[in-house]
C-alpha cells in the first residue's frame, strides 16, 4: 500500500509539482526548437520519453557501483547512448522525420532535464521508482510541448497534424512558427496555468 | 581496489557495453539507412533539375522517376547527373554534387543547371551540420531560391558569380540575402558554392570545344 501511493506520488510530481518546463524553466531549447509542427513534437517527445526513462533506470541500477567522482561522465555517456540508438532507429525507420529534426535528436543530450533528474532522483533512489520518474516527467514535459505546438501549428500553418483545419480565408500568422511564437505562447502559458492552478511557487525552492 | 585503478576500470567497461550497443543499432540498421538516403538524394537530384516539384511524392514515384529521367556520367572526377525528357529525349539539364566546408562541418549540395551550363535551375544544401535556427537555415527556400537564374555565361567577376550580403531592399541581382546570425556559414557558402560554379562553367567551355 505504501508503496503505491509513493509512485502515485513520484507521478504526480512528475506530472506537475515539479514539471521541468512549468516550474523549473528547463529545456527550453528544444521548447523552442520543435514545437512548430506536432508530429515533429510527437517524435521529439517519444524520444525524450525514452531516453529520460532508460537514462534514469539505469543510472539508477549502477547507483552502487559507480564512483561518486566519475558520475557526470557515466551519465552522459548513457545519455548519449540511448540518444544515439534512438536517432539511428528513426533514421531507419521514419527517415523523413529524421530529416525534418535534423540535429534536434542529437540535442536531447544536452537536455537539462535528463541530466537534472539523474543527478536529482536516479542517482540516490531504487531503480522502480527512477522508472517511474522518468516516465513521468517525460511525460509531463511531453504535454506541456504538445500544448504549445498545438497553438502554434494551428495559428503557424492553420493546420494539425499537418490536415488543414481552418477556413480557407485564415491568413496564416508567420510569426507562430518561427521562434518568437514559441516565446510567446510559453509564455502566456506558463502564466495561465500557475494563475489558475494556484500555489504559484511551490514551499520549498529547488536548487 | 584502488579506488583511482576501480572509477578508470568501471568506466572503460561502461563505456565497452554502451559502445557496442550503440554499434550493434548501427549494424542492424545500416542498410536500412543506406536506402533511405539514397532515396533522399534522388529526391534531392531530382528537386534541383526541377522535374519532381512534388517534394513531398511517394518513395516509389521518386524512384521510378530517377530511373527513366537521370542518366549517371563521369567528367573530371565527379558524377554529373544528366536528366532527358523519357519522350523526346530532349536534354532538361545536368546536377552536380556540391560540397564545402561550412562553419560546423562539410555542407554537401546539389545544384541544377540547365542543358547547356548556361544558368542555374536550382540549388539544396542537403547535408550540413550548421546551428540550427541560425546557419541551418541555409536549406530554406527563400535562401535557395535566391541562386535560381544565376548565370554562367558572363565571366564572373572579381568577387565570383554572386555575393552575400545583409538583406537590404535595392540591393543589385548578385548580391543575395544573407542568413542573419549566421555570418560564417554564409560566406562560407558563398566562397564554395562560387568555386563549384566556376568549375561547372569550366566544364561547359570543355564540352564546347569538345564539340566544335
Amino acid at each position: 500500500m505504501a508503496r503505491k501511493t509513493a509512485a502515485r506520488q513520484i507521478m504526480l510530481e512528475g506530472l506537475w509539482q515539479e514539471n521541468p518546463i512549468l516550474r523549473h524553466t528547463l529545456g527550453i531549447c528544444s521548447t523552442l526548437a520543435v514545437t512548430n509542427l506536432l508530429v515533429n513534437t510527437l517524435v521529439m517527445n517519444i524520444g525524450l520519453i525514452f531516453t529520460l526513462t532508460m537514462s534514469c533506470t539505469t543510472v539508477s541500477l549502477l547507483r552502487n557501483l559507480t564512483p561518486l567522482r566519475i558520475r557526470m561522465m557515466v551519465q552522459t555517456l548513457i545519455i548519449s547512448s540511448y540518444v544515439i540508438i534512438f536517432d539511428i532507429v528513426i533514421k531507419a525507420y521514419l527517415p523523413d522525420i529524421s530529416e525534418a529534426l535534423g540535429p534536434y535528436v542529437g540535442l536531447i543530450i544536452t537536455n537539462c532535464i535528463i541530466m537534472g533528474r539523474c543527478e536529482a532522483f536516479a542517482r540516490s533512489n531504487r531503480a522502480w521508482p527512477s522508472f517511474l520518474d522518468g516516465l513521468a516527467v517525460g511525460i509531463g514535459f511531453s504535454l506541456v510541448l504538445f500544448g504549445v505546438a498545438f497553438v502554434r501549428e494551428l495559428l503557424g500553418f492553420g493546420s494539425l497534424f499537418g490536415y488543414l483545419v481552418m477556413p480557407e480565408t485564415f491568413t496564416p500568422w508567420t510569426i507562430m512558427i518561427m521562434p518568437p511564437g514559441a516565446f510567446f505562447t510559453l509564455g502566456i502559458y506558463v502564466w495561465l496555468v500557475r494563475s489558475f492552478a494556484g500555489s504559484a511557487e511551490p514551499e520549498r525552492l529547488k536548487m | 581496489m584502488n579506488k583511482r585503478v576501480y572509477a578508470v576500470f568501471y568506466m572503460f567497461c561502461l563505456t565497452l557495453v554502451f559502445t557496442s550497443l550503440v554499434t550493434v543499432a548501427k549494424v542492424v540498421n545500416e542498410e536500412r539507412i543506406a536506402v533511405n538516403q539514397q532515396a533522399n538524394r534522388q529526391r534531392v537530384i531530382l528537386t534541383v533539375l526541377k522535374i519532381s516539384q512534388a517534394f513531398t511524392a511517394p518513395r516509389d514515384e521518386i524512384a521510378r522517376l530517377f530511373a527513366s529521367h537521370i542518366s549517371e556520367s563521369e567528367a573530371g572526377g565527379r558524377t554529373i547527373y544528366s536528366a532527358h525528357d523519357p519522350v523526346s529525349k530532349e536534354g532538361l539539364g545536368h546536377a552536380f554534387a556540391l560540397r564545402g566546408i561550412g562553419f560546423w562541418g562539410p555542407i554537401e549540395a546539389m545544384v541544377g543547371v540547365d542543358a547547356e551550363l548556361s544558368r542555374v535551375l536550382a540549388i539544396e544544401f542537403y547535408r550540413h551540420q550548421e546551428t540550427p535556427g541560425l546557419g541551418a537555415r541555409i536549406t530554406e527556400p527563400w535562401f535557395t531560391e535566391q541562386f535560381a537564374g544565376l548565370s554562367l555565361v558572363e565571366e564572373p567577376g572579381d568577387e565570383g558569380f554572386f555575393t552575400i550580403s545583409p538583406p537590404a531592399p535595392d540591393k543589385p541581382a548578385l548580391e543575395l540575402d544573407a542568413v542573419t546570425g549566421a555570418t560564417l556559414t554564409t560566406r562560407a557558402v558563398e566562397t564554395f558554392v562560387n568555386q563549384e560554379l566556376q568549375m561547372i562553367k569550366d566544364l561547359g567551355r570543355a564540352w564546347q570545344k569538345g564539340e566544335q
